[in-house]
């Protein structure tokens, strides 16, 4: 009974000083890392965006996004972003879960009339040096200015890949990646005129 | 140095019948020889095979292998430290659940540091900074080093075994980066024209790296078998 004793007590004083030390050391980072964490989405809202000045971060509306795949709500929050009071973009995170490896989360943002401002990966596990190219400014920028309603030459709904007909670059060896973000922000575009059309 | 010269004296001060002539640098040796046996004779990647869940994942590029390292780096002369100090408080029979317990307590305040002061890393690395509590090299070295010498070796032995894992971490990490990506921290440099050899930043290529660098690892420094008990894990 001693010897249990002796081992209870030790193993009891290690976890304890761990527990106490880490709780000293969370209280101390907390701050730090929740403000992180708001600087982090701050930099993302904006980077989708024209130049705003209000506090993108609070200005939202939470709207209905559909069902999943698992028939479970998704809820999209909606970020304003605004310059001297009037609404320059709307930006918002969505996911596409049909890349080649896990889920893409993109950030998009919408002007007024219903064109893309900017496209950003939040995050990502696709290939690297195949899929991951989607990271790169110039593919992003191809959505730019584009809407449900543009149109390539040939008439055709500009937001697919080339691929498929539309005007968005794939690249060679990784069409699904692309794809998936395209499709991916048209769903997005479809929620935002649902979210515009009601308000 | 000095310092251990002067605790030389003082002891020699106080208590004659101890023996100094030595002393000082008998000591130095050692710690000098725990520190080299890490970094170099017995590097835990390269030698002892240790801990390669993250040295295979984590090295596409030079500053996640360094960033990786460092943390282990701290991870492990902590714990070292730590565990080597409380080496005759902690009874053998809980000892395992104690150092894991300790190992997690350093990992955790690596985490929380690092997600704090360098987000960006903090998010390229990802799950592989909490894992280093599963990391092999730790516990091997908790219990085949830290749990049987004083702390100043220990932390000598961490501070070997640390800088060699960082070591082998940041050269696979630069190489991977050079030949799949073009680039040396970010900063290109066969030009925009050069087609990268994905085959690198891919596990495989890990892999091959990996074996290619214990390969020659081991021809420059001579192969000496070693038991499971010395590289304490199996």
């Amino acid at each position: 009974m001693k010897g249990i004793n002796k081992l209870v007590i030790a193993l009891t004083a290690v976890c304890l000083g761990t527990a106490l030390i880490l709780g000293g050391i969370y209280a101390f980072t907390r701050d730090t890392i929740e403000k992180q964490k708001r600087e982090k989405k701050i930099r993302s809202l904006k980077s989708v965006l024209p130049p705003t000045d209000n506090e993108i971060d609070k200005d939202y509306i939470e709207i209905d996004g559909g069902k999943d795949r698992r028939g479970n709500p998704v809820k999209v929050i909606l970020y304003h972003g605004k310059k001297e009071g009037q609404l320059v973009g709307t930006a918002f995170s969505i996911i596409a879960h049909d890349g080649y490896s896990g889920d893409i989360e993109i950030m998009m943002g919408v002007a007024p009339d219903k064109t893309i401002t900017g496209i950003e990966i939040i995050s990502q596990k696709e290939t690297p040096g195949l899929g991951d190219k989607i990271l790169k400014e110039k593919w992003r920028s191809e959505f730019k200015g584009k809407s449900l309603e543009s149109k390539t030459d040939k008439g055709i709904p500009f937001l697919d890949v080339k691929k498929d007909g539309g005007g968005i670059d794939q690249f060679s060896g990784a069409t699904i990646t692309p794809r998936a973000v395209v499709k991916a922000v048209r769903e997005g575009l479809k929620i935002y005129e649902r979210a515009s059309s009601k308000s | 140095m000095a310092e251990i010269n002067k605790m030389a004296a003082e002891i020699a001060d106080v208590q004659p019948g101890i023996q100094v002539p030595g002393f000082s640098l008998e000591k130095y040796k050692y710690l000098w020889s725990d520190f080299m046996n890490g970094l170099w004779s017995e590097n835990p990647v390269l030698k002892l095979v240790l801990g390669l869940c993250s040295t295979l994942a984590i090295t596409t590029s030079t500053q996640n292998g360094l960033g990786m390292g460092c943390a282990g780096l701290f991870v492990l002369t902590g714990s070292n430290g730590l565990i080597s100090a409380l080496r005759k408080v902690i009874p053998g029979k809980v000892r395992i659940p104690a150092f894991i317990v300790i190992i997690a307590g350093f990992v955790t305040l690596t985490d929380l540091t690092m997600a704090a002061y360098t987000p960006v890393l903090y998010e390229s690395l990802g799950i592989f900074i909490p894992l280093i509590v599963a990391n092999c090299i730790i516990l091997a070295r908790a219990e085949a080093f830290a749990a049987r010498n004083p702390v100043d070796r220990s932390i000598m032995d961490g501070l070997g075994m640390g800088l060699g894992y960082l070591l082998t971490l940041t050269v696979l990490g630069t190489i991977r980066e050079i030949f799949g990506n073009g680039t040396v921290w970010g900063a290109s440099i066969f030009g925009e024209n050069y087609i990268p050899m994905i085959v690198f930043i891919l596990p495989a290529g890990s892999f091959i790296l990996l074996g290619l660098l214990t390969g020659f690892f081991n021809q420059f420094t001579g192969s000496k078998k070693m038991t499971s008990t010395e590289v304490g894990c199996h």
